[in-house]
């Protein structure tokens, strides 16, 4: 932060997200098309991945040496999230095109159980030789949320960026799900899925691996304490989280984490701790409903068709573990009128009834007394626009409502010294007359 | 107590002091305009303080600026804690009250900017309601009068409501924040029980490290199922066991497993001194860098924490303004259920708490009560509660027999520490006499 902050204060965050603007508003799809409402990834049972090096950035302009997985294409940070279907065996081949002073490499599944075949004996697995590979095989037999990472010199190849997230998705809906579930049970149902795949990247590791990339090896990055300088959500670090899947800016870092919905959805949220640090993720708007921890879903012991796991604002993101959880908002009791209703107008779908025609009790400031956020419309009430001072706003072209969603562990909210950025991205509730294309 | 400071800042304090008057002045005309506005609906006849235990229409009076606290080491041999800058929230009484001018007089936005100067608290002032107020908070942004080059906006974010609009939720990106020398109005309607805590979201990892924090809670329904007695609504009616006029339970559980005889707020948090002096003294801010040293309950150290008074604190003007009200000494008689509303604001880290010799029975997390589908109690009984920023539980204990200390303290016990003194930090007493 500078000294003198008069001249950025109120400025700076529509020059902090104006990157983003015009790839929110040109969406792009990532080819093959996909199914709307649904997390992008690789589908199918055989997996073909490739780890090598490359570079990821940064929005402060860095440039950060790394190691990722690609399946048939770009190295990219977090690895390809592979989806399958439940009872499917899934084979992954791992091919090790490291830097050879990297050594060997291998992929561990958690929560599976895995046979491999070929490469060589490592400590934990079947590693794959410079040069070479080896093959992972499971059944996946339980819906939910799993990770993938490196099962060789984890300290260093996870930090490199050798991690990803797997989803198996439940061989039939649960009964009575419009869109989807994420179990086989009716009360894991969503409209629209997100995955918050949250780690951490600590710069000396990087550059000491870097240097020593094209030497003997082996690298050696020390073993002293653990001092992270940016933060990643899906592998980018705010505000590129809330700029388009697949843009071609960000070429090795494919997967965004901007949110979307209406009003009486239903949204699933697949939190991942794919780094070393806990995370306290917090969802402005609404509690989570937590369905799931590690791909187990949590049910009550008197009654299996009721759900057992708490409420909450916060999720901690464990290191390894993952959270399951379904978030839904109607603007319920607010005791005003989120669209500005007169009691004479029609309501919306899912409005909250007893607000109907209800004024905001309160008047709002002057314009020159308050300072706008870029994804402020301008109006309090979804849907609508407001009139704000040249320059402010623009970032929110439907005015949806919008909320921050961020590790609650401040610091992490920023890009090595700057603020704001890291573990960041948020949520747009657009009206429900607005069209969500993802 | 003396603030530490080195020479050259004692001129740009003066400075700041005189630039900030000057500014008051300034902000003293255009506020006479009403853009300190403190909106609370008088026409009802409920107008009341947060903290009555009863509901209606209830109204409250922030001022957002900054201040100094005392830590609780032996700074430097002084013989007096660390001073620490802090930008924070200050209780102004409601116009015409407790002295303060009424809103029509032309001495109203003098009076708020000279009270507000320099008052801010950590934590924050505590914000306790009930379950079905209305409640109107009126935040005033006074500036940061040690730092006149800054002219940050600030919100309240009422971390954890439910169903929140954007507008009231004070994510400064997503919604309005309020300029200096202006006051906005939130309007809440509390509808869930259980406790939230509050914070500025300006800035957040600046504006959080630097001490814009406080305690939120919500008292149920339930409270008052003497006189509701509609079992038509959730806390309508009173559990078996009820004893007419006890109204102290921390949800509407609808079995009176919550009931409670005493509660106390215990706000987790900590303070990179680092930080704090780069702040004070006009310094780049080390962000990635961030290393909390001093380990708070309630903003104060241990034996800062069991103190059962408002600790004060010398300004750098030479006024001596209250600066840490809240003490975190916990007292019951034997027998009694104490409910700890415990939060977690730091910025840095998660914490683990705990206690020696008692049992922490938690009931919530998150404000909602630990149940699941089925209605079955999902409570839990722990001697350590870990809880990252940004999350709160309710923890009941019932108090031995007999009379005794205990100890609620950090289990990272290099976190009993205050700053370089290895004895202190993030514990305090539980009293049973
Ligand atoms: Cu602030």
């Amino acid at each position: 932060m500078t000294i003198f902050k008069k001249s950025i204060s109120n400025r700076k965050l529509p020059d902090f997200f104006s990157a983003i603007v015009v790839l929110v508003l040109s969406v792009t799809l990532l080819a093959p098309a996909t199914v709307r409402a649904m997390i992008i990834g690789e589908t199918g049972s055989h997996f073909n991945l490739t780890a090598s090096e490359g570079y990821i950035s940064i929005a402060d302009g860095g440039s950060i040496y790394s190691w990722g997985y690609s399946n048939n294409g770009t190295m990219q940070l977090p690895g390809p999230t592979l989806i399958v279907d439940q009872g499917t065996t899934v084979t992954i081949t791992l091919n090790n095109n490291l830097p050879a002073a990297a050594g060997n490499t291998s992929i561990v599944f958690p929560g599976h159980q895995v046979t491999t075949s070929s490469g060589v004996a490592g400590q934990i697995t079947q590693e794959a030789p410079v040069g070479g590979s080896v093959t992972y095989s499971f059944v996946a037999n339980t819906p939910g949320t799993y990770q993938y990472h490196s099962g060789t010199r984890p300290d260093l190849q996870i930090e490199m960026g050798l991690y990803g997230a797997i989803i198996v998705r439940p061989s039939s809906p649960a009964v009575g799900c419009s869109v989807a579930s994420a179990y086989d049970h009716p009360k894991t149902c969503y409209d629209r899925e997100y995955l918050y795949l949250l780690s951490e990247i600590d710069i000396d590791i990087h550059e000491a691996a870097q240097q020593q990339a094209t030497g003997p090896g082996p690298i050696d990055v020390g073993s002293g304490p653990f001092h992270p300088e940016y933060w990643l959500l899906n592998g980018r670090a705010a505000p590129d989280t809330m700029a388009s899947a697949g843009t071609s800016l960000l070429p090795n870092q494919p997967y965004n984490a901007m949110t979307r919905m209406h009003p009486g959805e239903k949204i699933l949220l697949r939190v991942v701790g794919a780094g070393r640090d806990m995370h306290p993720f917090h969802t402005h708007g609404n509690h989570s409903q937590v369905l799931a921890r590690d791909g187990r879903l949590l049910l009550s012991a008197t009654d299996s068709s009721q759900l057992a796991g708490p409420l909450l604002f916060t999720i901690p993101a464990a290191p390894g573990g993952t959270v399951d959880a379904i978030f839904g908002w109607t603007g319920k009791d607010l005791g005003w009128d989120i669209y500005g209703h007169k009691p004479s107008d029609p309501m919306e779908e899912h409005e909250w009834a007893p607000d109907h025609g209800k004024p905001i009790p309160v008047e709002l400031p002057s314009l020159s007394s308050m300072a706008f956020g870029g994804f402020y419309s301008g109006s309090p009430f979804l849907g609508a626009m407001g009139s704000l001072p040249p320059g402010e706003g623009g970032l929110n072209p439907n005015a949806g409502y919008a909320y921050m969603w961020h590790s609650h562990t401040e610091r992490e909210m920023v890009n090595n010294d700057v603020f704001p950025g890291g573990m960041m991205t948020m949520l747009i509730i657009e009206a429900p007359s607005v069209v969500i294309t993802e | 107590m003396k603030l530490q400071r080195n020479i050259s800042m004692n001129s740009v304090i003066n400075l700041s002091s005189t630039i900030f008057l000057l500014l008051f002045i300034t902000l003293g005309v255009s506020a006479q305009e009403s853009s300190i506005n403190v909106q609370c609906p008088k026409g009802t006849g409920t107008l009341i303080h947060p903290g009555a235990n009863n509901p209606g229409i209830k109204c409250m009076h922030l001022a957002a600026g900054d201040g100094m606290v005392t830590m609780a080491d032996n700074y430097q041999n002084t013989g007096a804690g660390k001073p620490m800058y802090v930008f924070s929230f200050a209780e102004l009484p409601l116009p015409g009250v407790d002295g303060a001018p009424t809103e029509n007089s032309g001495d109203y936005p003098g009076w708020v900017m000279d009270q507000g100067m320099l008052a801010a608290n950590a934590p924050a002032p505590t914000i306790a309601i009930d379950e079905d107020d209305e409640l109107f908070l009126s935040m005033t942004n006074v500036g940061m009068a040690m730092r006149p080059d800054l002219f940050d906006p600030h919100t309240i974010h009422w971390h954890g409501f439910a169903e929140a609009s954007a507008l009231f939720d004070g994510v400064p990106d997503a919604s309005i924040s309020i300029n200096m020398g202006a006051t906005l109005t939130y309007y809440y309607q509390a509808k869930d029980a259980g406790t939230y805590m509050y914070h500025c979201h300006v800035e957040a990892a600046e504006h959080m490290q630097m001490g814009m924090l406080g305690n939120l809670f919500v008292r149920p329904r339930q409270n008052r199922c003497d006189t509701i007695n509609d079992s038509s609504i959730p806390g309508g009616i009173c559990p078996d066991g009820h004893i007419s006029g006890v109204s102290t339970y921390a949800y509407n559980d609808g079995d009176g497993s919550t009931r409670y005889d005493v509660e106390y707020p215990i706000q987790i948090g900590s303070f990179d001194p680092d930080f704090h002096d780069a702040s004070f003294n006009v310094q780049p801010l080390p962000f990635a860098g961030m290393r909390d040293r001093y380990f708070l309950l309630n903003g104060r150290g241990y034996p800062d924490t069991v103190n059962p008074n408002a600790l004060s604190t010398v300004d750098p003007l030479g006024n001596t303004q209250v600066s840490q009200p809240i003490s975190s000494l916990i007292s019951a008689s034997p027998g009694q259920r104490i409910l700890l509303r415990i939060s977690n604001l730091s910025v840095t880290q998660f914490y683990t708490i705990g206690t020696s010799g008692l049992t922490m029975n938690v009931v919530g997390l998150d404000a909602r009560l630990l149940r699941d589908g089925a209605g079955n109690n999902m409570n839990y009984q722990t001697n350590s509660l870990t809880l990252g920023g940004g999350q709160s539980a309710d923890v009941i204990i019932t108090t031995p027999a007999t009379a005794g200390t205990y100890f609620l303290y950090t289990k990272n016990l290099d976190q009993l520490a205050n700053d370089a003194e290895n004895f202190g930090g993030m514990m305090t007493e539980i009293r049973i006499n």
